[in-house]
């Protein structure tokens, strides 16, 4: 039986058969499907998927006409940055950055980005965001936002002044643990509308909260609260809410937003909190399984990603990078699965943007 | 002769439910309907692999596990003398748990380090940016039979092999099961620096530790 | 990766009229049909057009909102910002902090 040269979660090179992809598909979708409780992919949708995944050239891509926006992250870390940030180690300017990823890169949208991404340092260097933020909207056309992590683990011991919930809850303090939680969150939200503002002051087209909740289910209202402070304050600022995993990791496990228990939500929920906090973009995310083929890390990302534009009337931007949207976790992503998880997530699971 | 079906999925849907009186007394149903102290000890075992699960499937919260655990160890007290010496307060093995230097992120480690506690390790957690050397010396002070290192990111994963050839430098890497986790880390990367297991996630590490005893 | 996404699927930033989709995706809302359909609409071309490089490119000087390659004389920056803002009926937060400073005078 002929075998189709496809890829592993990590980026390397496996040769499946159709029927062994179908299976990765089905299984990937079911998945998904199990754990969000939500649909699973149509039929239809099934052997979409399996014709793009089987397609024997190198890339693929959407008709003609049906293009999506894209929207970068990480700003001009992707040129300076290390390997951490997946950075090309270019030591270029921000403004050069800036303008490079404009003119040579295609990019609908783009942002700045402190090199550690987090609100937490940028707070004391906003000054500098902010000159910096100001020189570069006197030369870029595209728009241009301000993007960082909420990254709350930065808050919790020993990096900053609240009890680490896991080490507390380690010790069955969990009273203690949600306690800490919910003060960090408070602290974070309060962060977030003096960063923003700040930077909003400096003529940011908006901001990219990036790889929300990556502290668990606090951070992720502590994030959803800044949010809605700062569209409060900034009526006009345009928001876009990114996630940091499919699931809503619940480390307080009871903290709630808007009455709603916000741990072991799925994008199709998270989407719902984020428009009512008053992100105008959401960003939607799943994780890529290192062991699991390209077929079943794709399938399970679509089904997900799909369930949260069903239900979204906000835009949404899917998360595509190393070890997202279906994407292996690899450094340098191969291009075939990279164009195919692209054509996928526009053509099934509906995006409005990458 | 009863197969206990009953008492047992009583004591898995306590564990499920986060009550920890509820886990007590599933235990104390079990034991007056006539199962061994043993036994109880073993379902609740096959109940806190399943709480792991659910954790990760978002469908169980941290404070859940926890209680889980919490309710286990009570039951465990309970039961103290009915059990043999050798179940009574015995650990499967000490771990030592770290994020390796230069990264600072400690949530997957803290989650991992917590779910080998509830799945029955003695766990040295010995925090974040650990230097190294002391991850070598607190395995050799603690007397750790295994070491799990996260790392973050692609730039730090490179220290998980450092502590693997200091640890062959200090005569002691046949003593020690090395696991090695964290999001840019796979099983490649495992196998190229000669540790001994790779995770994808949490509930894996903690069957996978225990395949390492075996 | 950017590349790669923009091959397979991107609109194309000032190649074409991404920049321009994007603006009214992040200002008010608008899902990428409705946007496209906008965007078209005030530059006179269907929404197939707006990711057509042939198209885009001379349109985009004609109406003075910015071109990919380094013409002298075409509208950079914030003068090509305010004609997007004329063009799409929206402020843009960097050309009215440029107003604000500029009445400082």
């Amino acid at each position: 039986m002929a075998k189709y040269c496809t890829r592993m979660g990590d980026g390397s090179t496996v040769y499946m058969t159709k029927e062994e992809i179908k299976q990765d598909v089905l299984d990937g979708t079911a998945d998904a499907a199990d754990m969000g409780g939500i649909k699973d992919l149509t039929a239809d949708e099934i052997e979409h998927l399996i014709e793009i995944i089987c397609d024997t050239n190198r890339i693929v891509g959407v008709a003609r006409g049906e293009e999506v926006v894209l929207s970068y992250d990480v700003g001009q870390l992707d040129m300076t940055g290390d390997n951490g940030n997946s950075g090309g180690g270019v030591p270029a300017s921000r403004l050069n950055g800036a303008l490079v990823h404009e003119r040579t890169l295609c990019a609908d949208t783009f942002e700045l980005a402190h090199s550690d991404y987090s609100i937490k340092p940028v707070k004391p260097v906003i000054a500098n965001e902010m000159n910096d933020m100001e020189v570069i909207q006197n030369n870029i056309i595209i728009p241009y936002f301000y993007g960082a992590m909420p990254n709350m683990g930065l808050y919790y011991s020993p990096d900053g002044p609240y009890g680490n919930p896991a080490d507390l809850m380690r010790q069955f303090k969990i009273d203690e643990a949600q306690e800490q939680a919910e003060a960090a969150a408070k602290h974070l939200a309060r962060d977030i509308l003096y960063v923003a503002t700040k930077i909003d002051d400096a003529g940011s087209d908006g901001f990219n909260f990036d790889t929300t909740a990556s502290a668990g289910d606090a951070d992720f209202v502590g994030t959803l609260t800044g949010v809605e402070q700062l569209r409060k304050e900034r009526p006009d600022m345009s928001i876009m809410l990114g996630m940091a995993g499919e699931n809503v990791m619940g480390i307080h496990g009871e903290i709630e937003y808007d009455g709603k228990v916000v741990a072991g939500l799925f994008p199709h929920q998270q989407v719902a909190l984020a428009e009512k906090a008053g992100a105008n973009v959401f960003g939607p995310v799943s994780n890529t399984n290192t062991g699991k083929s390209l077929a079943w890390n794709l399938s399970r990302a679509v089904t997900f990603v799909k369930s949260c534009t069903d239900v979204s009337s906000l835009p949404v931007h899917v998360n595509m990078g190393m070890g997202v949207g279906g994407i292996p976790m690899s450094e340098t992503p191969p291009l075939d699965a990279v164009t195919r998880c692209s054509k996928a997530m526009v053509e099934i699971a509906k995006v409005d943007g990458v | 002769m009863s197969d206990f079906a009953k008492e047992k999925q009583a004591i898995i849907d306590a564990m499920v439910a986060y009550k920890v009186p509820g886990i007590q007394k599933a235990a104390d149903d079990a034991k007056a309907a006539g199962m061994e102290a043993t036994e109880i000890i073993d379902v609740m075992g096959a109940g806190m692999s399943d709480v792991g699960i659910l954790f990760e499937r978002g469908k169980l919260f941290l404070p859940h596990v926890l209680s889980a655990a919490n309710g286990m160890t009570a039951v465990v007290k309970s039961l103290e003398a009915d059990l043999p010496v050798d179940k009574m307060g015995s650990t499967l093995a000490k771990v030592c748990m770290g994020t390796v230097e230069g990264d600072v992120h400690d949530i997957g480690k803290s989650i991992c380090s917590t779910m080998l506690q509830c799945g029955g390790f003695d766990v040295v957690d010995v925090g974040r940016d650990v230097p190294s050397k002391e991850f070598v010396a607190q395995v050799v002070e603690n007397g750790c039979t295994m070491l799990g290192m996260s790392a973050l990111m692609t730039t730090t994963m490179t220290v998980q092999r450092d502590v693997i050839a200091l640890l062959e430098e200090a005569g002691v890497r046949n003593k020690v099961k090395v696991m090695v986790g964290g999001a840019p880390v796979t099983q490649a990367w495992a196998d190229k620096i000669k540790a001994d297991c790779f995770s994808e996630s949490a509930s894996e590490q903690v069957d996978k530790a225990k395949a390492l005893l075996e | 990766m950017s590349i790669a996404h923009f091959v397979a699927s991107g609109m194309g930033g000032l190649r074409t009229g991404g920049d321009l989709v994007a603006r009214m995706q992040f200002t008010k809302n608008m899902k990428v049909g409705k946007a496209k359909d906008y965007v078209a609409k005030k530059l006179g071309v269907t929404a197939f057009d707006l990711s057509d490089e042939y198209i885009l490119r001379e349109l985009r000087e004609d109406v003075g909102i910015g071109v990919l390659t380094g013409v002298p004389g075409t509208p950079k920056g914030i003068a090509a910002k305010m004609n997007i803002e004329d063009l799409l009926g929206i402020k843009i937060n960097s050309c009215e902090k440029f107003r604000k400073y500029h009445a400082k005078r």
